[in-house]
């Protein structure tokens, strides 16, 4: 195991993020990089490299934070390194061209805590990221780490845990939202001495990626957090469950773990309280149902993952048979702060019905992409103008998806709306694991609801016909849809295959696969009926409805779009106007990127048909 | 007790019941399809789903276990629209034409022979139509379209396997056979495969189901609701009109069977109460409907085999019989009922004749009684196919000690009881007396075994603490001598034998056949191979025999007679005439009793055969520069009367090759063979031809022999291989 020496001598520390995001942004190769300059300019006693968790701004990627000045940079490649080195850590003067400049401003930002994206932030699961290196132990202790689970362990019981986490309002992070407390009552008092617990981190959605994040930025927080609940019903065994996608989360964990029982955190006789608890990390294999509880144990058992009609309830009759208390990575994460600064205050934060604070992923059409951690109850608007940057190019915002395959669409006239689990569940949309992707003027919703809609019936199981059928069903008609065959009974069809399967359906899944189809037609309806029954896509996304037209009263005959064309399917002469042969276009939108901006003559077009 | 409310009427309930269970005893219909009273509830087929008050998603009363207080309701308008709408679901899967045609009833009176196409595209062409759980809830919910658009699978009807046919286009994958063939039947071949609208049922692999430790139980086939899976033997008729119980005879086990008759035709045997094996469930039907049945009786006349009436037939040989007084031998089959055996044995008696079967070795000290065996317990099974020849004696011991049993194979050769045994042990042949010894008794014993230390340790480790019971074909394996520590558990696969050991003398077909003063045969379903001439043979059994007779008497097998049989631990069980005996077939008995009046002789008081002796240890003769190859031969159980199944029905010979000589690939390099070339075996007393088998778990310089009478004389001795130019 690495130790590092703590050394109060360095004046500065460059902390470089070293999440998943910047590490494909080649992070790794700045950081080597930083570190031989730093030697070449013989700095090395002053100044320490640090790699850290993800910052959260993945937008802006590879981000290096001088500290203790608390500078930004930003899109460091590594050209830029030795001006940087010479320019602010010889002679102290930052690097403008390196800092952060939201659009459309055009001065930089140069302190972190400055930028809008950070400012409206609050860290409590987040706290540590990006102040320290994930995979050296003390550094989460000189923050104050493991000292809730010395409280825990030392001087409440069992009972007084559960009374403070209940007392807290926590609520279950991973989608449904259940009280974490209740949860661990029920488990609590089940007979028997064998219980097991379990860390979810499967995380399937496309674009979540939160707890990803906290797994590789702050892995500590998760196995402090999975110690106190241990104590708290009486478990002795715990797994993290985590996808295979996340190799370097599982790597880091796997330090993490190593460490802590090294360190007599974990393990045999915990802190010499005589409390013993393991933990071990078991792999996915690529499966959207595993995320579902009864389906995850059924993974971590070795056999097929395929969920199980509840009840009896994990709770009651979990892995092999046990009674096992399931929750998320952030859950687990929010459980330290809890004990270690008291339930009122964490209850102080957030709404009535939803406290404390939710990581959400911020993706999509938004100017500020990256992960961000808010107060529940905070606004829609808030988050994607304040926080999000607003949209790039100016465009219209027109939804955003919360809560990934399983949730729905927010529109604009309700972009008030506090986000919390209750609010959310009654727009039709539900919080799920947090992601939040933005939608633009130029999204077909339609498109939305079938793209969503296919990953669901891919991921499904196939136990129940409901969902393996039903989900199946809407794709086709919704691709028919979207390629011009809609016909008008298809909503009708589409809205009770959709209710039914909710109903009908064996596990969460199933029944909350309809959930996009549900919302786009809610507030969206329009834009179905203008693909069935005018065969139009208003947001000029679908291929089959659309078409690329050159204006002639722009076009310049310059040629370019011709010769780029990889169909052959524009014609003309130089200098004269150009025409695109619609029957061997494919639609490819080559010649719109290519047009000159000053022309700006290729357009797609979708007119009505009727 | 637990009170519960269902459909606004107060229950009890006893605790553990499932809402399902309850509605059932209580008369209370809801609609099933994956849910199977034997197997563990799946919730799959969302067909059986409640509302239960409190809950927003209404929930399966399979797995719904009942609790205080609940109130249920199992049949609002909410839910069967939900049930509509999943059944319409499913049937957007199967073809489904027919189901919702409006002019079903029409056409049932005008297409009949469309069935026997090769493609179901409707209930007209399946061969389950009118025998499907699809089709009887389609009726009950009602179903007059389906808004769904139709997408068949396009699957190739799976026709390579021997039995039943399995045509996934119509699975509608309800998981019931799986879930049989894994907890029930132990076999473990089938698993869901694939996820989503994907999933479908097969194999590991895909592979047929002969390499897959499929025993083609036909369990799946039984609980599959459609017609997916068909016995192909039965796929072209009607459902049965008439369902008969009987006790099988194929082996000493004697299931309990349906046989099912369709217009006095039998088309399939189906177990009854419990589990069957392959041979009652496939072997039955096909035998007695057999085309090489031969139901008339013939004599020879002019060197041909002619047909006569049953006077002429029983004259004659009563002549012949009479003539031949005291230089007669009967070979009987143990196949018969107790009632023939009788008769055979006051036949005998009469005509001062000499009566052999081909049980050869008599009472074995050990347990009979199978509810004797107790506690922890751990099972040798020495030289025997226990998931072959005795499953399901095999099933019950299995779920008797759940997973407390150990099992630990002791077996030179190919045992498939390997694939679920703790601990499989491949001793050298003829050793493995030596080895249980070595395994069970503390003192040091000189190990002739072959089997290396580590394993041995192993063995003893798993072995300590239980009662050991060895678990043995009697024809392949004799204990040394009464041991403290491991209890005989003898099993004959022949059905009444302990009948035949009590008053039977102790004649082997092999000791009569070498008598020369026998001149005349009569045999009662037994064909062994001949070496030499005699001046009359008498056959009376269901096909002709490889060599030529002179007169046969057609016998009608067991399904056809009325009779008792004695099983395996010595319970006396009826069998039950299911159909007129085919053509001019007559019972055993019949033909006995007339041919005894045709004599009329009278009946002495059959004497008391004289105490069996305890069987002999085989010694084993070690192989030779001359004979290099050790044969092993084990009994072909798979037989009824006078023929292997092999040898008449073609499924079993593909699923058991057990007229093949078995060897390993070097040993069948070294002569340059095949699988399936022929090849001449002699050893020192014998000499015959088999084509060549090649597996991997035939060791070094061995050869296995599957034995059945009809083969003739072959002694357990070293052999060498020939080649046939």
């Amino acid at each position: 195991m690495r130790k590092k020496k703590i050394n109060r001598e360095f004046r500065q520390h460059l902390l470089v993020c070293a999440g998943t995001g910047c590490v494909a942004n080649h992070s790794f190769e700045i950081k080597e990089e930083l570190e031989k300059e730093i030697v070449r300019k013989d700095l090395q006693d002053e100044i320490q490299v640090v790699t850290t968790g993800c910052q959260g701004f993945c937008e802006r990627g590879p981000i290096v934070i001088v500290q203790p000045d608390g500078i930004f940079y930003q899109r460091i490649k590594k050209k830029d390194i030795p001006h940087l080195v010479e320019e602010h850590l010889l002679k102290g003067r930052p690097v403008n061209d390196l800092m952060y400049v939201p659009a459309p401003e055009e001065r930089p930002v140069p302190k972190m805590m400055d930028i809008d994206f950070f400012k409206h932030q609050r860290l409590i699961i987040l706290r540590n990221r990006g102040r320290l290196d994930p995979e050296n132990i003390e550094e989460y202790i000189g923050f104050d780490g493991y000292k809730a689970m010395e409280l825990a362990l030392t001087k409440m019981s069992s009972e007084e845990i559960i009374r403070e986490v209940k007392r807290a309002g926590l609520r279950g992070r991973g989608g449904a939202g259940f009280p974490t407390g209740k949860k661990w009552a029920l488990c609590r008092k089940e007979p028997g001495r064998i219980k097991y617990l379990i860390c979810n981190g499967d995380e399937g959605d496309p674009g979540a990626f939160m707890d990803r994040s906290v797994l590789e930025a702050d892995p500590h927080s998760v196995i402090e957090g999975m110690v106190i609940g241990a104590k708290a019903i009486g478990a002795h065994q715990g797994f993290v469950y985590v996808r295979s996608e996340y190799p370097l989360a599982v790597k880091r964990l796997k330090i993490a773990l190593e460490q802590a029982e090294a360190y007599g955190l974990l393990g045999e006789n915990i802190l010499g309280t005589g409390f013993n608890f393991h933990i071990d990390v078991v792999q996915g294999a690529g499966a959207f149902v595993c995320g579902e509880e009864t389906a995850l144990i059924a993974s971590i058992e070795g056999r097929v993952g395929r969920p199980k009609q509840r009840p009896p309830y994990p709770s009651q009759a979990g892995l092999w048979g046990k009674p096992t208390n399931i929750n998320n990575v952030e859950t687990w994460a929010n459980v330290p702060m809890i004990i270690l600064r008291g339930a009122k205050w964490f209850s102080s934060i957030g709404t009535e019905t939803s406290r404390g604070t939710k990581i959400f992923s911020l993706v999509g059409k938004i100017n500020n992409t990256g992960l961000v951690e808010v107060p529940m109850g905070i606004t829609m608007r808030e988050i994607i103008y304040d926080i999000g940057g607003g949209i790039p190019q100016g465009k219209e915002f027109k939804a955003v998806q919360t809560g990934g395959p399983s949730g729905g669409c927010i529109p604009k006239k309700m972009l008030d709306l506090p986000i919390d689990y209750e609010s959310l569940t009654q727009a039709g949309s539900m919080m799920g694991s947090g992601g939040m992707i933005v939608m633009d003027e130029d999204t077909c919703m339609v498109d939305v609801a079938r793209y969503f809609l296919n990953f669901t019936q891919e991921e499904s199981c196939g136990k129940c016909p409901p969902c393996r059928m039903g989900t199946k069903h809407m794709v086709y008609i919704l691709d028919r849809i979207t390629q011009g065959s809609g016909m008008p009974e298809d909503i009708k069809l589409l809205e009770s295959i959709a209710e039914n399967v909710e109903l009908a359906s064996l596990c969460g899944l199933g029944q909350t696969a309809p959930n996009p189809v549900l919302t786009t037609l809610r507030y969206f309806r329009d834009e179905y009926l203008a693909h069935i029954n005018e065969k139009r896509c208003p947001a000029l996304v679908c291929k089959t409805l659309i078409s690329y037209v050159i204006d002639p009263q722009l076009c310049g005959g310059c040629t370019v779009c011709a010769k780029k064309c990889p169909s052959n399917a524009i014609s003309g002469e130089p200098k004269k106007i150009y025409t695109i042969d619609q029957a061997k276009c494919t639609k490819c939108g080559i010649c719109i990127t290519v047009c000159p901006p000053k022309f700006n003559a290729v357009k797609k077009v979708s007119p009505a048909v009727k | 007790m637990i009170n519960i409310t269902i459909n606004g009427k107060r229950m009890r309930a006893k605790n553990g019941e499932t809402i399902l269970e309850i509605a059932e005893r209580s008369g209370i219909r809801i609609p099933t399809l994956c849910y199977h009273k034997d197997l563990t509830p799946f919730g799959g087929c969302r067909l059986c789903i409640v509302e239960v008050k409190g809950r927003k998603i209404p929930l399966t009363a399979c797995t719904l276990i009942a609790e205080e207080g609940m109130v249920i309701k199992t049949a609002t308008p909410r839910l069967q629209k939900l049930r509509r709408f999943t059944l319409q679901l499913i049937l957007s899967e199967h073809p489904n034409a027919c189901l919702v045609c409006e002019r079903e009833s029409d056409c049932a009176n005008f297409q009949e022979c469309i069935k026997k196409s090769a493609v179901t595209f409707g209930c007209k062409s399946c061969p389950q139509n009118d025998n499907c759980e699809l089709q009887d809830l389609v009726h009950e919910l009602d179903i007059r379209s389906i808004p769904f658009q139709f997408r068949y699978r396009d699957l190739e009807v799976e026709r390579h396997d021997p039995f039943f046919d399995r045509d996934y286009n119509l699975c509608i994958l309800c998981g019931r056979c799986i879930r049989m063939c894994d907890e029930i039947r132990q076999a473990n071949t089938l698993q869901f495969h694939h996820r989503g609208p994907d999933t479908m049922v097969g194999t590991a692999f895909d592979l047929p189901h002969l390499e897959s430790g499929c025993q083609f139980c036909g369990a799946c086939v039984d609980v599959c609701p459609t017609g997916a899976l068909r016995d192909r033997f039965s796929r072209y008729d009607k459902p049965p009109d008439k369902s008969i119980k009987t006790s099988c005879m194929l082996c000493s086990i004697g299931c309990a069977l349906n046989i099912n008759i369709t217009g006095g035709k039998m088309t399939c045997s189906t177990p009854r109460n419990d589990q069957i094996c392959v041979r009652g469930r496939f072997g039955i039907a096909p035998l007695v409907n057999h085309p090489k049945r031969i139901t008339k009786p013939m004599i020879r006349k002019g060197g041909q085999l002619v047909e006569v009436d049953w006077e002429e037939a029983l004259e004659f040989a009563g002549k012949k019989l009479k003539e031949n007084r005291n230089r007669t031998g009967m070979l009987i089959s143990p196949q018969l009922t107790t009632g023939a055996i009788d008769g055979a044995r006051s036949c005998a008696h009469s005509l001062g004749a000499r009566i052999a079967t081909p049980i050869s070795l008599h009472s074995l000290p050990g347990i009979y009684k199978l509810s004797q065996i107790q506690g922890q317990v751990a099972f040798f099974i020495v030289n025997t196919d226990m998931v072959g020849d005795f499953a399901v004696l095999l099933l019950k011991l299995r779920k008797k000690f759940k997973d407390k049993a150990v099992f630990i194979v002791i077996d030179a050769t190919r045992n498939s009881s390997a694939r679920f045994a703790d601990l499989v042990l491949n001793p050298r042949p003829g050793t493995e007396n030596n080895l249980i010894r070595i395994l069970t008794d503390p003192r040091k014993i000189l190990n002739k075994s072959g089997i290396p230390a580590a394993a041995i340790e192993t063995a003893r480790s798993l072995l300590k603490g239980r009662k050991i019971y060895a678990l043995f074909n009697a024809e392949n394996f004799i204990p040394a001598g009464p041991s403290k520590s491991v209890k005989p558990v003898p099993l004959h696969s022949h059905v009444n034998a302990e009948k035949i050991m009590k008053n039977v003398p102790n004649d082997t077909y092999g000791t009569l056949l070498k008598d020369k003063k026998i001149e005349c045969l009569y045999l009662i379903g037994a064909a062994p191979k001949l070496n030499r001439k005699y001046n009359t043979l008498i056959v009376q059994d269901l096909f002709l025999p490889d060599f030529d007779c002179d007169v046969f008497l057609p016998a009608a097998a067991f399904v056809e007679t009325d009779g008792s049989i004695i099983d395996l631990e010595g319970k006396k069980k009826q069998v039950r005439k299911a159909l007129e005996p085919a053509g001019k077939s007559r019972s055993d008995e019949w033909i006995l009793a007339n041919l005894v009046r045709v004599m009329n002789s009278k009946l002495k008081r059959s004497v008391r055969a004289k105490k069996s002796k305890n069987g002999q240890q085989k010694k084993l003769v070690r192989p030779s520069a001359k004979y290099p190859l050790q044969l092993v031969i084990r009994e072909n159980t798979y037989g009824y009367r006078s023929k292997p199944l092999s040898a008449i029905l073609k499924g079993f010979d593909r699923m058991r090759h057990d007229r093949y000589l078995w060897l390993n690939e070097k040993t069948a390099k070294k002569c340059g063979l095949q699988d399936g070339t022929y090849v001449n075996v002699v050893s020192r007393h014998a000499g015959f031809k088999l084509p060549v088998k090649i597996d991997p778990d035939i060791p070094d310089k061995t050869a296995l022999l599957y034995y059945h009478p009809s083969m003739g004389y072959i002694p357990e001795e070293p052999v060498r291989l020939e080649c046939i130019k």
